[in-house]
């Protein structure tokens, strides 16, 4: 497995689906509602529609396919135990919680491994910034969410790149701010500053995307 | 002693996960006291939900998603069924046959393994079934081949971007020659698989893009010579599918 997905043929997709590759706010509630009746077909839904994205975060966090496929598969083990507890709120969307699980998970294995060290000196090998940002191809269009990754894309390109930088590492790499102060060569108390404001402006261009669905 | 404003700078941190060890256990603590401190961080996450969709995504190897099934849901029950109704059926015809629990030992190794390669072949099916049903283009080229009508599909992935590539109908190629099949690139062919035909089934092969090649314009299939490992063709071609 690579990092990327596989390059696309670049003529055999279209450039932009419509409505119908998205999920609907009420098929989202309805696959709520049957995972919470245990139906297995909406897990399977769930697993077929979410996994290219959690392997995504998980890979990235961890730099390591096969820890990020059992972070994955933990997070899909909790979704279908704690579905029912999820409160049904507009803020609380059934993805942005497996989003917030699996990042919470990886997290967990890259410290609790202390491999924080090692992936410093990857990360410091490979360059520390952009890996989020590589250009989008038109064919992953047929992606569902692809649509919104492009969006959170633009937003993270808006930054001002010493802001995008810090978030690269800090909130996409997984490093802490004194290793993110480290990596980039400057004091703890700029990654800070550097982080608020970046989540600040994130905060105002990412409110739109809380009405989109995936 | 920390004042307000100090946890307030840590509300973003701690909801992305991004706040230095260091501060995480004075800022857990105060939260357990302040709420508005855990309304703001509450909606914090919600605000930043879809962040995580910065990265790129990644395509599930074969397999995947039904292991991630399996592993969530359990073993699934018919089949379990079956092992089990397998392995105490082999049980006794072992008792009754021979008498010795040797041969009854024998038999269940060799059903578990005949039962692992089954699944192991389902997970494939489905993950064949998956693409088949995410294609978002299918081409196919009919074929006329020593008096036998066949024909080449191919059903283009829509998540993977990967071609499930399918040859029905052909006889099986001749001694010293073999099918090859071919992306058309707008810089050149460009050497896809071999595929192997058996009498009476089809040969299905899943292929990814080429890593180095320009734009793909479409899709060929010949006879090679078995010597023909370039990426120019030298054979008859049997099929040109534009896409």
């Amino acid at each position: 497995m690579t990092d990327q997905p596989a390059p696309a043929a670049k003529s055999d997709m279209p450039a932009r689906r419509g409505p119908s590759s998205v999920i609907s706010l009420a098929a989202e509630s309805s696959l709520r509602a049957r995972l919470i009746a245990r139906d297995e077909r909406a897990l399977v839904e769930l697993i077929e529609v979410a996994s290219p994205w959690l392997l995504g975060v998980a890979q990235s966090i961890l730099a390591d396919p096969a820890d990020a496929e059992e972070v994955v598969t933990d997070a899909f083990r909790i979704a279908w135990q704690k579905v029912g507890t999820l409160p049904e709120t507009e803020d609380q969307r059934l993805l942005p919680w497996l989003f917030r699980v699996t990042r919470n998970r990886a997290i967990d294995r890259l410290r609790a491994r202390r491999r924080q060290r090692l992936k410093l000196e990857r990360v410091g090998a490979e360059g520390a910034v952009d890996r989020v940002s590589l250009p989008v191809e038109p064919n992953e269009a047929a992606q569902p969410g692809w649509h919104v990754h492009r969006s959170v894309h633009q937003a993270l390109d808006d930054l001002p790149p010493e802001q995008k930088a810090a978030i690269e590492l800090a909130y996409f790499r997984g490093l802490t701010q004194s290793e993110v102060a480290e990596q980039l060569g400057i004091p703890l108390g700029t990654v800070k500053t550097r982080l608020r404001l970046a989540f600040d402006k994130l905060r105002g261009s990412l409110a739109p995307l809380k009405e989109w669905l995936v | 002693m920390n004042s307000h404003e100090w946890f307030i700078e840590q509300r973003s941190p701690y909801a992305t996960q991004t706040q230095d060890p260091t501060d995480e256990p004075a800022f857990v603590d105060h939260l357990k006291r302040c709420a508005e401190c855990r309304a703001a961080v509450h909606q914090l996450e919600r605000e930043l939900g879809w962040l995580p969709m910065g990265v790129n995504p990644v395509s599930p190897r074969p397999g995947f998603r039904w292991q991630v099934a399996e592993a969530v849901l359990g073993p699934r029950r018919p089949v379990r069924w079956v092992v089990w109704m397998s392995l105490a059926a082999a049980a006794a015809f072992g008792a009754v046959a021979v008498g010795v629990s040797r041969r009854a030992a024998d038999r269940e190794a060799r059903l578990t393994a005949t039962q692992r390669v089954t699944e192991e072949t389902l997970a494939a099916l489905s993950d064949t079934v998956a693409m088949l049903r995410r294609a978002a283009r299918v081409m196919q080229a009919s074929i006329q081949m020593e008096g036998h009508q066949g024909g080449l599909l191919i059903f283009a992935d829509s998540v993977t971007h990967k071609w499930s590539v399918v040859l029905h109908g052909l006889p099986p190629a001749p001694p010293g020659e073999k099918y090859q099949f071919w992306f058309v690139c707008d810089d050149g062919m460009v050497r896809g698989a071999e595929i192997v035909t058996v009498a009476g089934r089809p040969s299905f092969v899943t292929l990814g893009m080429p890593a180095k090649s320009g734009n793909v314009l479409g899709a060929a299939l010949s006879m090679e010579p078995l010597t023909n490992a370039g990426n120019t063709p030298q054979g008859k071609e049997l099929a040109h599918l534009t896409l």
